[in-house]
């Protein structure tokens, strides 16, 4: 049995790799997240993300590299790697013939002993009071993913990994769902979370990992992704587009006015080159229909990271910190 | 999931876990296999389905008389139980326990279920072997309440007549019953193996509807094979033939040969069989649900 220590990371994933055939799925990946740290793995669909996670639950074997967790791994520790770490990966799955009082009662089983009893107290935090004894073929997508949180705090974890928390869930569901982990990470739970959406690893995550195509496209903590944020995109329509392309480019060298793919303009500028753009615009009477962000620019930066070949992104981002 | 009444989450004492044993693994499959409408109601089935067999057939004017004791089975009930076991150990009994041991795995892949379970402190390894007892007890199970159902009603139908053996001899009730009973727990070791098999599929295929079928078809094939000609030297090796070892208790003098090569033979299907489904299971990357 390995003993563990604070000094240990919540995750240390060191060089690893997982091929599929031809295709590389994780390439040479390596992050590491300290204790009560809340990390973002974000990248498009297909960027690896979810099969770094499978590998570090142990359900799939890597190729080549380490997987610690909390100073344990699957090589030395087998199952033990996975004490104190609970999560979901994807959509959370049960067993529909079974309630989901039924279904967290079994994997506490699973669980094996030396936990305290907390199913009623988890079914409450994720409000499905008064339908834990429904059959879980009849839960909404939504509390079904709510039985998923449920499940994974019954292990009453140091690690929570979350893939994909907010995905299927309505407006109401991603607010309280995005809600809850930040209650869970002020109490001091370390949280690794996949996304896709920049807004989320954004209003819920310390640091970060860009993934795209398997490869790691940028490191670094939020700060550092906003320093790098290209300025903001702004949809401009207006009853002349001539004269305010004139206008631009005539009178504001800091401003980028350009044809929009679908209709009207797009102007790309700092907020205070913007502004005074926006107020001749008003001055030279050129009728002002709309004028509304395109992305923010931290949406800008995650395409530009994960639209461009790995090796561009390496050179424009941050590199890997090992 | 507005609550909040979750106080800061408490670090777990990694020292003081201990991961699931093979008790608790089994005692989860248990509780879900119990909790299935399906294997109810194959229980049901082999209690009820002996007792309309015997009353069907013991309501012929004619009996069966081209299968092996057909031909007292209307007016003896010992051979109304023999009759019947012929019948159900070509198709029924692989059925039988394949349509649970065949949906063992495959349903963890059809629920999406794998990465549910992996992830909790259970290893892959007493996964399998919790999955591989209910199965197996599952299927002993259903024989003991299939042979029961149908001793009993054979027996309160049809009456407990002397029977006569397949060396012509006459065989008092009160012996015929213990040979009876015994033949058909010779059922058991075949019956394990087709588990074991069904267990292999399900776990190969990932598919339950192959998990079920094929023990089955392969079965029947087995059946086929075995009624054919000149296939003496493979006929001992066939996982069919233990399930005619029986007939060796009902001749004069009796011969057990038969049973303990039907049991080497069910050992050997067996083992081949689980060796395989844990090697496919063991390394085998969970990439669905």
């Amino acid at each position: 049995m390995t003993l563990t220590t604070d000094a240990d990371p919540a995750v240390d994933v060191v060089g690893v790799t997982k091929r599929y055939g031809p295709l590389v799925a994780v390439d040479d990946v390596s992050l590491r997240v300290a204790p009560g740290e809340v990390y973002g793995i974000l990248g498009p669909n297909g960027a690896g993300k979810t099969t770094l996670l499978r590998m570090l639950f142990g359900l799939i074997r890597p190729d080549s590299g380490t997987i610690a967790v909390f100073g344990r791994s699957w090589s030395r520790d087998d199952v033990r790697t996975l004490d104190g770490v609970a999560g979901f990966i994807e959509s959370p799955k049960f067993y529909p013939y079974l309630t989901g009082r039924q279904n967290l009662e079994g994997l506490r089983l699973l669980d094996g002993s030396g936990l305290p009893d907390r199913l009623e107290e988890v079914l409450d935090v994720v409000d499905l009071t008064g339908r834990e004894d429904d059959k879980v073929g009849g839960y909404s997508y939504g509390m079904r993913q709510r039985l998923g949180v449920a499940a994974s705090l019954l292990r009453s974890p140091r690690l929570l990994v979350l893939d994909e928390p907010a995905n299927g869930l309505d407006p109401g569901g991603i607010r309280d769902m995005r809600a809850l982990v930040k209650r869970l990470a002020d109490g001091g739970l370390t949280v690794l979370l996949s996304s896709h959406h920049m807004d989320e690893v954004e209003e819920i995550c310390d640091n970060v990992t860009i993934m795209n195509r398997g490869s790691v496209a940028f490191h670094g903590t939020i700060d550092d992704l906003r320093a790098m944020a290209p300025d903001p995109g702004h949809l401009l329509r207006t009853g002349d587009d001539r004269q305010a392309v004139a206008i631009g480019r005539a009178r504001h060298p800091g401003v980028v006015v350009e044809p929009a793919p679908d209709g009207g303009l797009v102007a790309t500028g700092s907020e205070r080159d913007l502004s005074a753009y926006v107020a001749d615009l008003v001055r030279a009477e050129v009728p002002l229909l709309a004028f509304t962000p395109t992305r923010t620019p931290l949406e800008a930066l995650f395409f530009m990271l994960t639209d461009a070949r790995p090796d561009d992104v390496r050179l424009r981002g941050k590199e890997a910190v090992r | 999931m507005t609550a909040s009444t979750l106080a800061s989450p408490r670090p777990s004492n990694t020292c003081a876990r201990k991961e699931a044993g093979l008790g608790s693994a089994i005692l989860w499959e248990t509780r879900k296999l119990r909790a299935q409408l399906r294997s109810r109601a194959l229980l049901v089935g082999t209690l009820l389905a002996p007792v309309a067999v015997v009353l069907v057939v013991g309501a012929q004017s004619r009996p069966p008389k081209d299968s092996l004791f057909g031909r007292f089975s209307t007016e003896n009930g010992f051979a109304m139980s023999l009759l019947v076991l012929g019948f159900a150990s070509q198709w029924i009994l692989p059925l039988v326990t394949a349509i649970v041991a065949g949906d063992a795995f495959a349903s963890e892949d059809q629920h999406g279920t794998w990465k549910t379970v992996l992830t909790r402190s259970v290893s892959r390894s007493r996964l399998f072997w919790a999955k591989v007892l209910v199965s197996v007890v599952f299927g002993l199970v259903a024989l003991v309440v299939l042979a029961a159902a149908t001793i009993g009603a054979s027996l309160l139908i049809v009456g407990r007549q002397p029977l006569t053996g397949l060396s012509g001899q006459l065989i008092e009730p009160g012996a015929a019953l213990g040979l009876v009973a015994a033949s058909w727990a010779t059922m058991a070791p075949p019956l394990i193996a087709f588990t074991c098999l069904a267990l292999l599929f399900s776990v190969w295929s990932r598919n339950a509807a192959v998990g079920i079928a094929a023990p089955v078809v392969i079965g029947m094939v087995m059946q086929l094979v075995g009624s054919l000609g000149g296939i003496e030297a493979i006929r001992p090796y066939l996982l069919t033939t233990p399930f005619e070892a029986w007939h060796g208790l009902l001749a004069e003098p009796r011969f057990t040969g038969p049973i303990l090569d039907g049991v080497l033979s069910s050992a050997v299907w067996s083992g081949a069989s689980l060796v395989a489904a844990f090697l496919v299971l063991r390394h085998r990357d969970i990439t669905g649900g």
